[in-house]
């Protein structure tokens, strides 16, 4: 099965999504989607599988135009999505779960689907017993079921969004050669969306690649990292460098020693790190390399797992965000709109709501707050007004508030993803804003997907792989490819010290 | 809050049909049973509204019902289910139940300390309710379950046991008659002092939901925990202070039965009315003002249905079918409303999906 | 406003449907009946509801007025108060209130109508002088039953253990249950020669009426345990039938065991194999005689606790009250009960008659030993009614 998509557009708000995309897959064919967060991949591969229709464009699929809605239309088309969360109902037998969706499947006699499951598993090399709990399965597992359905369901183009997370190597390994053998010997189209180099390299006959929502690059493989690196950050020139400053001489804000960080999944090795005034420390590192909880325990969103931590001098490990907040660190987290700002309350509210002078027994003066909120639209350039809805606001305008929210003067500022989908003048009205409390004294910690940002803004880098971390010292003798390598884990492209005590 | 006029004109639309429908399906029910759906009508509105000492009795029940609903109010925008409001009801009860009992005082002090009680007693009864959430991880309405079953034994044993009326296990002796709550007339038995408070506590939760800071801070945590957190709100005080106000309103509710309604404390006291509040709240679109209408309506409704069986021979659940069914379109046709006319465009509501998913 | 305007068209709409109050037809007789529970509960309330429909039946210019369920998890937006009012106005000129629930309201409420009577059944208003002078009272002597219904038992228990399911503690549930024990020893002792000392009794006090989850015993739970710790007669002393029906499913898996039921005669319909019996009330009698004294002027305040016919004990046109055998019942002790139950007329029909029985009479102590009646003696009727515990040789708590 030949898909063919023609000059696909998709925005969201403010943001292009899918910028002008037109690519064929060929069937038989592994291939390999990348790019950075939010370049597109995803909505590029949720049009595909139904679950977003495209502003413009057409999908063509065997020679003939396709307009479908809804995932069920996609898997009738052949088209189906094994999503990165595996879609599935957890307190059901593998059985169930396999019955809900198939088409018909009420008036399917048991023994039918149950010999369905056993055949299509064994002949994939998968080992799913039906009466099993789903939710006694591993994630492979789970994934072994979606795929095992998906083929039951007819399905003649299969689409992987970071199937690899979550697994082992092992595992990653059966599910491979169990993909390869599809494309091979079915003459199945395989579409892989992977933050991961190596998975890439090992897997795909081709990759595209996006970024901002344009195709900007096709390869036949084999190919090398350091090219799919270039293709995916480009190397665009960094426009503004920092004026250098005698950081070193300043007081230390954050001070760190030996601090370790633990979630269920992993766990980031001991860190010691001094934050001074005016410092500004970018973290790097692909998703779920460790770099989000250790933002969160730098705000007492999390408790940190051992070591020291101390702010301006005092211990606070084991403290909680309230503490933190009256010790003067702010946190902007990546999702806005589920960590940040409250949808249904206007601007104004939110305004109100993050003026810590009144006390809480407060009567609220809404004209102040109104009055407020206009002079922080016009200084921080909010196109929206006091009365709106926080949802109805762009991605760039929620973002600009957010930072409008933030104290005025930070002992210390840790943002996840400060400018993340945004344009290039948000990006610099928010950088604006940013160093403009970094001059007045304020360490920044942030994380980014943009290595570009984080050569430009930071004073030192904090690479993150796997728990692992690596402090590039002198991000201005760092290129932004020997900075794709090294999140890659590879930390010997770059020049600097492993963070351990 | 800004509407243009077409969202006016469609909130009064789904307002009004439900209540339309609901009224043609229980007509069409009746119907089915021979009863004259016209004839229940006129039952039902004499029931009601057919002297003063009917709508005294619609009152009676309206009151309790009223505070239990507006602390729901309360709990509700801070995004809480509190099904453990019956058990405050309770526990205002047994705690309003003592001093009439056992503390001879002068009428004034009794019945100002009972209230006092009532509402420190609803209010214990909340804090336990938030504590399990916040320091436990209860859930809210597994805890609230809890402790409603625990304060009906409370009350059962109270009533059984150390303060039972000789020779009669169902309910403690009456309480002295000076400490009746005193009512506006014999014929009219409604007690002013507690619609005095009722309005009172109407009013301040209109204002405080609209214009204090905590009203705001208990929105945000209601729509966002995590968010409201980081702008700095407290939300486990914030949390908190939404139950004890609630339970203390519940208290004082749970008082009304016992020292207006029954003058004695017997099982059972509340009789559920804690319940038909979180109804009341939800039919009101959880809107403050809109409460107290919608309790009378539910008070009226039930006063009105008592003279279905005795004098029509209907099943005295037939009222709690008819109830179910206008609560039932009211669900449906807000479910119909978010449907065919959503508050927030499309294209935010994806925008959002997209954020979530890049996670 | 668009709402507003709605709601006038609504409120115009229901005008126009009220309309004339009701009519009462000049020769009827109205009463009114207010239950506690269903009238339907198979229990307590349903045999009230039908002694009504009795009377209704008797008497031909009667109208029933009844109100189910008043209790405040049914019917929380009502009060006595508000019910009686009803019924006033639908002309009743007699409401009897049967639940000792109501004993403390109905007494306030006849304050406020002294024009009309009130009959409140279990209670002792009247006894105690509490009541003003149109309330009454009466209860059944349900006791005669309860006595026929624990000899049954000991005559067909194997083990010698009867277990009693009890509701809550007062002095009538503790007059009824310490009357099945006598009932019992008597036959035990007397119609089958044990030693009383061989005999088991045993209460468990649920703590209500019926089963609430969560707040009183479980009587599925205690029925069960009975029958495991070797008793084979369980006696339900509450509203509800669990009991029968436990005895119902341990007979189906091949243990011989046996039940009572209570009140109402319906009581043994879930599991008739292996129940022995019902000690049943037939209100409809004390009803009849209370509504035509009060049509024809002639009511008068008292306190009335209604023995059985002991000439025709089962006649529903006379009697109160009786026991109706159950088919767990066998012919051989249906005989002995015959006996029994001769005796205790005989004693009925004539105190002083040699071959009477009564079973209340000393030497009896109650269960901490305190005598209640010296040998030879006959317990008062005031100290059955208030009988403050069990009497000796029960097993069980009495508060």
């Amino acid at each position: 099965m030949q898909i063919e998509i023609r000059h696909i557009h998709k925005r969201f708000g403010s943001i292009q999504a899918n910028d002008d995309i037109s690519i064929v897959f060929p069937a038989g064919r592994i291939v390999g989607i990348l790019g950075e967060n939010g370049a597109g991949k995803s909505t590029l591969m949720k049009i595909l599988s139904g679950f977003q229709t495209p502003d413009e464009g057409e999908i063509w699929i065997d020679g003939q135009a396709e307009n479908y809605r809804g995932p069920q239309a996609a898997i009738a088309l052949g088209i189906g999505m094994l999503q990165q969360d595996p879609l599935d109902v957890p307190a059901m037998t593998v059985m169930d779960n396999f019955t809900y969706g198939a088409p018909g499947a009420f008036w399917l006699g048991h023994s039918h689907l149950r010999e369905q499951i056993q055949s299509t598993s064994a002949k994939i090399g998968f080992d799913l017993s039906p009466d099993q709990m789903v939710n006694q399965l591993s994630i492979a597992q789970r994934q072994q079921l979606e795929i095992v359905r998906l083929l039951a369901l007819g399905v003649r183009t299969l689409i992987l969004d970071e199937p690899t997370t979550g697994i082992s190597s092992d595992q990653k390994e059966q599910l491979f050669h169990t993909l390869m053998e599809l494309a091979r010997e079915e003459g199945m189209t395989i579409l892989l969306v992977s933050h991961k180099l190596e998975d890439v390299i090992t897997l795909c006959d081709e990759v595209i690649v996006l970024r901002a929502g344009k195709l900007v690059g096709q390869r036949e493989m084999p190919t090398t990292k350091s090219e799919l690196v270039h293709l995916m950050f480009g190397q665009q020139l960094t426009e503004e460098r920092r004026n250098e400053r005698d950081i070193a001489q300043s007081n230390i804000v954050l001070q760190l020693d030996d601090f370790t960080v633990e979630t269920q999944r992993l766990s980031v090795e001991p860190i010691t790190l001094s934050l001074h005034e005016g410092e500004v420390v970018g973290l790097a590192g692909l998703d779920g390399s460790g770099q989000q909880p250790f933002m969160r325990a730098c705000t007492g969103l999390m408790k940190g797992a051992g070591g020291r931590l101390r702010l301006d001098g005092e211990d606070m490990l084991g403290r909680g965000y309230g503490e933190f907040r009256r010790a003067g660190v702010a946190f902007g987290a990546a999702g806005r709109l589920e960590e940040g700002l409250i949808a249904g309350l206007t601007l104004i509210e939110h305004v109100a709501l993050s003026q810590a002078s009144d006390h809480w027994m407060g009567v609220l003066d809404w004209q102040k707050a109104g009055a407020e909120m206009q002079t922080r639209i016009s200084r921080y350039d909010i196109r929206g007004a006091g009365e709106d809805m926080i949802e109805a606001l762009s991605g760039g305008n929620q973002q600009r508030l957010l930072i409008s929210l933030l104290p005025e003067q930070p002992r210390l500022l840790v943002i996840e993803q400060p400018t993340r989908g945004l344009d290039v003048d948000s990006v610099r009205a928010i950088w604006g804003q940013l160093l403009a409390r970094s001059e007045q004294g304020a360490a920044i910690l942030f994380s980014s997907s943009d290595l570009d940002e984080l050569v430009t803004y930071s004073d030192r880098i904090l690479v993150f792989f796997e728990g692992r971390t690596h402090l590039i010292e002198d991000p201005s003798q760092t290129t932004v490819s020997d900075l794709g390598h090294a999140i890659g884990g590879a930390f010997d492209s770059v020049q600097g010290e492993h963070v351990r005590a | 809050m800004n509407h243009t006029p077409r969202s006016l004109g469609l909130r009064l639309v789904f307002l009004v049909l439900p209540l339309l429908v609901a009224l043609f399906v229980s007509a069409v029910i009746l119907l089915l049973l021979n009863q004259e759906p016209g004839e229940v009508l006129r039952q039902a509105w004499r029931g009601a509204f057919g002297n003063e000492r009917r709508i005294a009795s619609v009152l009676n029940y309206w009151i309790p019902l009223s505070f239990a609903a507006m602390g729901l109010v309360i709990t509700f925008r801070a995004g809480l289910w509190n099904i453990g409001i019956e058990g405050q009801m309770i526990m205002g009860a047994v705690f309003a139940t003592y001093i009439p009992l056992y503390v001879p005082l002068p009428p004034i002090l009794t019945i100002s300390l009972s209230l006092v009680l009532a509402a420190t007693g609803g209010a214990i009864w909340a804090v336990l309710v938030g504590v399990l959430r916040n320091r436990f991880g209860v859930h809210e309405i597994f805890g609230g379950v809890a402790l409603n079953a625990i304060a009906a034994g409370i009350s059962l044993y109270l009533v059984r046991g150390p303060w039972a009326l000789v020779g009669n296990n169902n309910q403690t002796p009456v309480f002295p008659r000076e400490t009746w709550l005193p009512t506006i007339s014999d014929r009219f038995g409604v007690s002013q002092l507690m619609l005095i408070l009722l309005v009172i506590a109407v009013l301040s939760i209109i204002f405080l939901m609209g214009r204090s800071r905590w009203g705001l801070q208990l929105k945000a945590t209601g729509r966002n925990r995590q968010s409201a957190l980081l702008l700095g709100v407290s939300v486990r005080s914030v949390s908190l202070s939404a139950f004890i106000l609630c339970g203390a309103l519940a208290g004082i509710g749970g008082a009304h039965r016992v020292l207006h309604t029954y003058h004695y404390l017997l099982p059972n006291v509340a009789g559920g009315i804690g319940f038909l509040g979180l109804l009341v709240v939800m039919l009101s679109g959880f809107h403050a003002a809109i409460v107290p209408l919608v309790a009378y309506f539910m008070a009226a409704l039930s006063a009105g249905s008592t003279r279905f069986q005795t004098l029509l021979r209907l099943d005295p659940s037939l009222i709690d079918v008819l109830q179910g069914i206008l609560v039932l379109t009211y669900v449906l046709f807000s479910g119909i409303q978010d449907r065919f006319f959503p508050r927030i465009r499309e294209g935010n509501e994806e925008m959002k999906k997209e954020i979530t998913t890049n996670e | 406003m668009r709402s507003q305007k709605w709601f006038y068209i609504l409120m115009c709409m229901m005008l126009v449907a009220a309309g004339a109050p009701a009519v009462i037809a000049q020769d009827e007789y109205v009463f009114g009946m207010v239950l506690v529970g269903p009238a339907d509960d198979r229990g307590w309330s349903q045999s009230h509801f039908e002694g009504g429909q009795y009377v209704e039946a008797n008497m031909s210019n009667a109208r029933m007025l009844v109100f189910e369920s008043l209790n405040p998890a049914d019917a929380p937006e009502t009060t006595l108060a508000d019910v009686v009012e009803l019924f006033v106005e639908e002309g009743a000129q007699i409401i009897f209130t049967t639940s000792d629930a109501f004993e403390e309201d109905t007494v306030a409420v006849a304050e406020q109508h002294p024009d009309i009577i009130f009959v409140n059944i279990s209670g002792d208003d009247v006894l105690t002088g509490e009541a003003p002078e149109n309330v009454g009272n009466f209860m059944t002597q349900g006791e005669w039953p309860r006595a026929i219904a624990g000899c049954a038992a000991a005559l067909s228990t194997n083990t010698g253990k009867l277990g009693y399911i009890g509701p809550l503690i007062n002095s009538e549930t503790r007059r009824l249950a310490a009357s099945t024990y006598l009932g019992a020893k008597h036959c035990w002792e007397h119609e089958r020669g044990n030693d009383a000392a061989d005999l088991t009794f045993e209460v468990t006090w649920i703590g209500f009426w019926f089963a609430i989850p969560g707040v009183t015993l479980d009587p599925t739970e205690e029925a069960n345990s009975f029958f495991d710790r070797g008793f084979d007669v369980v006696m339900s002393g509450i509203d509800t039938t669990e009991a029968i029906v436990v005895a119902g499913q341990r007979a189906a898996e091949g243990e011989t065991v046996f039940s009572m039921a209570y009140t109402s005669l319906q009581g043994c319909d879930q599991a008739p194999d292996t129940c022995i019996g019902i000690p049943y009330y037939n209100w409809g009698v004390a009803y009849l005689d209370h509504v035509s004294r009060a049509a024809a002027g002639e009511w008068e305040q008292d306190w009335d606790w209604i023995g059985p016919d002991f000439d025709d004990p089962t006649n529903i046109d006379t009697s109160v009250t009786w026991f109706q055998r159950g088919d767990g019942l066998s012919e051989e002790v249906s005989m002995q009960l015959d006996a029994f139950i001769e005796e205790m007329k005989a004693f009925a029909a004539d105190e002083m008659n040699a071959d009477g029985i009564f079973l209340w009479q000393g030497p009896l102590n109650l269960q901490d030993g305190t005598v209640l009646a010296a040998e030879g003696e006959n317990v008062s009727l005031n100290d059955i009614w208030y009988l403050s515990q069990l009497v000796e040789g029960m097993i069980g708590v009495s508060e």
